[in-house]
């Protein structure tokens, strides 16, 4: 039995109304923090800077009133790319380096202790990405990002970035996403009972696939187009030229807090960068810890 | 009066896909002056739609010249001024909302024009309340009606100040419930604020409160005048291919008997009136009940003798199952169809009817309940869906919506080729298929789907489903977006198809309709069966039928209201234009007591 529910699934926006001090932070003080702290995570190749950045991600996502397990669940998406990148970097990362201590060599497999380090490494960051990019999704609306997005674009207008045009396509992109879904039920309903089925072909037979998609490929195509023509009457009935001035309904005044969070962001991703510093450093082999 | 629109000897010409000349307009000249309530009239490809696009500079003349207030629309540095002048609702709200929160909608016009902030905030929560919408302003538009949706887009222009409202076919997607919602605010607009208002429609009675209807034909101004000036003409107003309303019709076949009944009625109050002031409506007597106009196929006693086709039980349906957003959208629906029946459900947007009718080809399963089709249950895993899907035909809402392939006899064939049937037999069903819906096979099977008219992409649709030689045929709406013509054509190919023995499924909140051609009925509301019965049964409470959101035939109400009065026993089983007529005329030709 197919089942025809695709909204279920449909999980751009997983906003989660949890009203924490997390959710009421200015989208843009969120984005630039994450934004920053992406960046610098990129560029640290600590293990022991990325746990602590992960045990941070980690405290706001409490902080926030977001369950883990959602967090946790969003991984589970990304399980597929986890496994695929441990296994290129099995087979591939060791043989890079002719020297160093080789920990098991296993036929094509050869872990050595650097390779390992950056096994490690990658995961942690790419863990720490997913979870940091569902933090900023779950506390904000769409409707927030976008907002967000075009207020920090605007200062590049006069470089030549259609800040605006670009949140109104974004805006207008996920505004059609559930109407969109829904139509793909309709017509996936309408094939089916005229004996159309979807989900049963083999996909080492990309042939048949498409052609078994094409009944409902082609109406959703048509359909989109009929929309956005129809769309863009409505819009130009009210008034919209593309990149006239224009004022905004949404004001977004930032606080206190919202400017403490982007500068704490600033200092953690400063601290990220440079990282291991030498006093640290210094400090750490005092205590016998090397090398991480 | 001061004119504020001004059309002149307007043409329009525009290329077809097929790159011929179409002459969409050919020489309008019309005034509206400000205040003015105007309903424009027409069928499919009357050129309606095209005038209402000229008076906002959407569409510029071919020839002629369009004024809006002192601009030319051929003025291009007025372009803004005339587009915030004049505002225009469009047919389908889905495609007319920018925004992914209702406020923010609402702002999208005050935004393109440069209103400073404060003064945008005052507009968006004016035009919220004018369409009575304020409590949703933080809301997703996707998760609104389709009544409130349009509402949304109305204040979406209300907030640019207009002086005219245009409203493009902007009731012809909405069920009866967000139709009378959307008119009722656009009168309120006219009469309080002053707002001149020109409604593009094919509906004569969304034309009764209009305070001038024009009637365009083939790009032309066919007739003008008051409704009751205009309605009367029966005759004429049908050979342009609209329809009167039911009072309006029963006014004037009255008229022909009893030349002294008045013929210009639009309203079941009026026609209340008239009749009880003609005097001569007599209490009740014993006047046989008038019965059905069609003849059954089968009668009642037959059908139960058999086990029905189609039993639903108890059936509970929840959408969303097992996520926090699950909702139930059937509690408690029973209801069985007979070999050879016409069944009718009627319910408004969301009673759960549409979702009920995709339970009876296996496309939903049951939550609760049992759903019995062709003697199979199927709640039991083992039960052979495919088989049922081809004995009962499913049809959607806006069945062309499915097309997919460049010639039509493809497309007919996507169901028998699933089948796996041979080439020959493939063949032979589509023949046959496109034969029974009026497309001549040799004629159309090597056409461009794409290049029919909407009525002709909807009569391949059903070819489609037909081409599975269903013994059921379930449709949704199968009017819903044809103008009057087309839907009297529909009804007949669908009546037709009845007569060839396939037994019919018929969802609708046209209870006109319905009442004419259904042997029974079953009313859905929140998910429940409310009512069931013969037409006669159901529409003798027409009360009721209003307290559930619903609307009643006009004649319905009217033999309610009489009955109110006291001037006819309650309950007469007259639910159509044919049935009162002959049931008035009795009354109206009995000898004084």
């Amino acid at each position: 039995m197919q089942n025809f529910e695709l909204l279920r699934n449909v999980t751009i926006g997983q906003y989660i109304p949890a009203g924490s001090a997390v959710h009421r932070l200015d989208p843009r003080a969120k984005i630039l923090a994450a934004g920053m702290l992406v960046l610098a995570v990129s560029f640290n190749t600590s293990i022991l800077a990325n746990t602590v950045f992960l045990a941070l991600v980690l405290a706001v996502t409490l902080v926030a009133r977001i369950p883990v397990r959602y967090m946790l669940r969003g991984l589970l998406m990304a399980v597929p790319v986890l496994v695929f990148i441990f296994v290129m970097q099995a087979l591939f990362l060791g043989w890079n380096e002719p020297a160093g201590a080789v920990y098991v060599q296993w036929g094509w497999v050869r872990l050595t202790r650097n390779s390992l380090h950056l096994m490690v490494i990658s995961m942690l960051r790419i863990i720490a990405f997913i979870f940091l990019t569902s933090l900023v999704t779950m506390t904000s609306t769409t409707t927030e990002l976008t907002h967000g997005v075009e207020l920090l674009l605007t200062p590049l207008r006069r470089v030549g970035v259609p800040a605006h045009e670009l949140a109104l396509i974004l805006t207008i992109a996920l505004r059609f996403v559930p109407t969109l879904a829904e139509e793909v039920e309709r017509i996936m309903k309408a094939q089916a009972s005229r004996g159309g089925e979807f989900g049963v072909q083999r996909i080492w037979r990309p042939d048949k696939l498409a052609k078994a998609y094409l009944p409902l490929i082609v109406p959703l195509f048509l359909s989109a187009f009929r929309r956005a023509e129809e769309l863009v009457l409505a819009m130009e009935a009210r008034c919209y030229v593309s990149g006239a001035a224009r004022t905004r309904y949404v004001v977004l005044r930032a606080r206190p807090l919202d400017y403490a969070v982007a500068a704490g962001a600033f200092l953690f991703a400063l601290w990220m960068m440079f990282y291991p510093l030498p006093a640290v450093r210094e400090l750490l082999a005092l205590l016998g810890i090397e090398g991480l | 009066m001061t004119p504020i629109l001004r059309v002149e000897n307007l043409h329009h010409t525009y290329a077809s896909p097929a790159g011929e000349a179409i002459h969409a307009l050919r020489g309008i000249d019309l005034t509206v002056h400000a205040g003015e309530y105007v309903a424009i009239l027409g069928a499919n490809g009357s050129g309606k739609s095209t005038l209402a696009k000229h008076l906002n500079a959407l569409l510029l003349p071919t020839e002629g010249d369009v004024w809006v207030k002192t601009w030319n629309t051929r003025d291009a540095s007025r372009t803004l001024d005339i587009r915030a002048t004049v505002g225009m609702v469009f047919q389908t709200p889905d495609n007319q909302i920018v925004a992914t929160i209702v406020e923010e909608d609402v702002a999208f016009g005050p935004e393109n024009l440069g209103i400073p902030h404060d003064e945008m905030v005052r507009r968006v929560n004016w035009s919220l309340e004018q369409v009575g919408m304020l409590s949703f302003r933080q809301r997703a538009p996707h998760l609104l009606s389709g009544g409130q949706k349009q509402r949304i887009c109305i204040a979406g222009v209300l907030a640019m100040q207009p002086q005219v409202l245009i409203l493009d076919e902007a009731t012809a997607m909405l069920d009866p419930v967000g139709r009378d919602e959307v008119l009722d605010i656009a009168r309120r607009l006219n009469r309080e604020q002053g707002v001149t208002v020109v409604a593009i429609t094919h509906f004569m009675r969304e034309a009764i409160h209009a305070d001038r209807v024009i009637i365009l034909s083939d790009g032309r101004i066919a007739l003008e005048g008051t409704p009751r000036e205009l309605f009367r003409q029966v005759e004429r107003l049908r050979s342009l291919q609209l329809d009167v309303p039911q009072m309006t019709e029963l006014a004037c076949r009255l008229n022909r008997r009893f030349p002294d009944f008045p013929a210009d009625i639009l309203s079941v109050d009026e026609m209340a009136g008239a009749l009880a002031q003609s005097g001569r409506l007599l209490p009740p007597t014993d006047l046989e009940h008038t019965p059905a106009s069609r003849p059954a196929v089968v009668t009642q006693q037959d059908r139960a003798a058999e086990p029905p086709l189609i039993a639903v039980r108890n059936l509970v349906h929840d959408y969303m199952r097992g996520t926090p957003l699950q909702v139930r959208a059937v509690h408690d629906v029973s209801l069985d169809v007979h070999a050879g029946e016409i069944v009718g459900l009627i319910g408004h947007t969301g009673s759960g009817k549409s979702t009920v009718v995709q339970h009876l080809n296996g496309l939903l399963r049951a939550d609760g309940g049992s759903v019995t089709v062709l003697g199979q249950d199927l709640s039991s895993p083992g039960a052979d869906v495919r088989a049922v899907r081809r004995q009962v035909g499913l049809v959607f809402q806006f069945p062309e919506a499915q097309l997919f392939e460049q010639y039509v006899g493809d497309d007919v064939a996507y169901g028998p080729r699933n089948l796996g049937l041979d080439r020959e037999a493939v063949r032979a069903r589509v023949r046959h298929a496109m034969e029974s819906v009026g497309l001549g096979f040799e004629a159309f099977k090597d056409r461009l789907t794409f290049g029919l008219s909407g009525g002709q992409r909807r009569r391949v649709a059903l070819a489609g489903v037909l081409a599975l030689e269903p013994r059921v045929l379930a449709l949704d709406e199968p009017t819903a977006g044809l103008d009057p013509q087309g839907r009297r054509q529909l009804l007949d190919l669908i009546l037709g198809l009845h007569r060839t023995g396939i037994t019919l499924v018929i969802i609708s909140h046209n209870m006109e309709e319905l009442a004419a051609i259904c042997d029974r009925l079953y009313v859905i509301t929140d998910g429940r069966t409310a009512m069931q019965g013969s037409p006669a049964e159901i529409f003798g409470h027409a009360q009721e039928l209003r307290g559930m959101g619903l609307d009643a035939p006009a004649v319905a109400m009217l033999m309610d209201r009489l009955a109110e009065q006291g001037l006819i026993r309650p309950g007469p089983a007259v639910y159509t234009v044919e049935q009162a007529e002959a049931f008035l005329a009795a009354l109206l030709g009995a000898p004084e007591a």
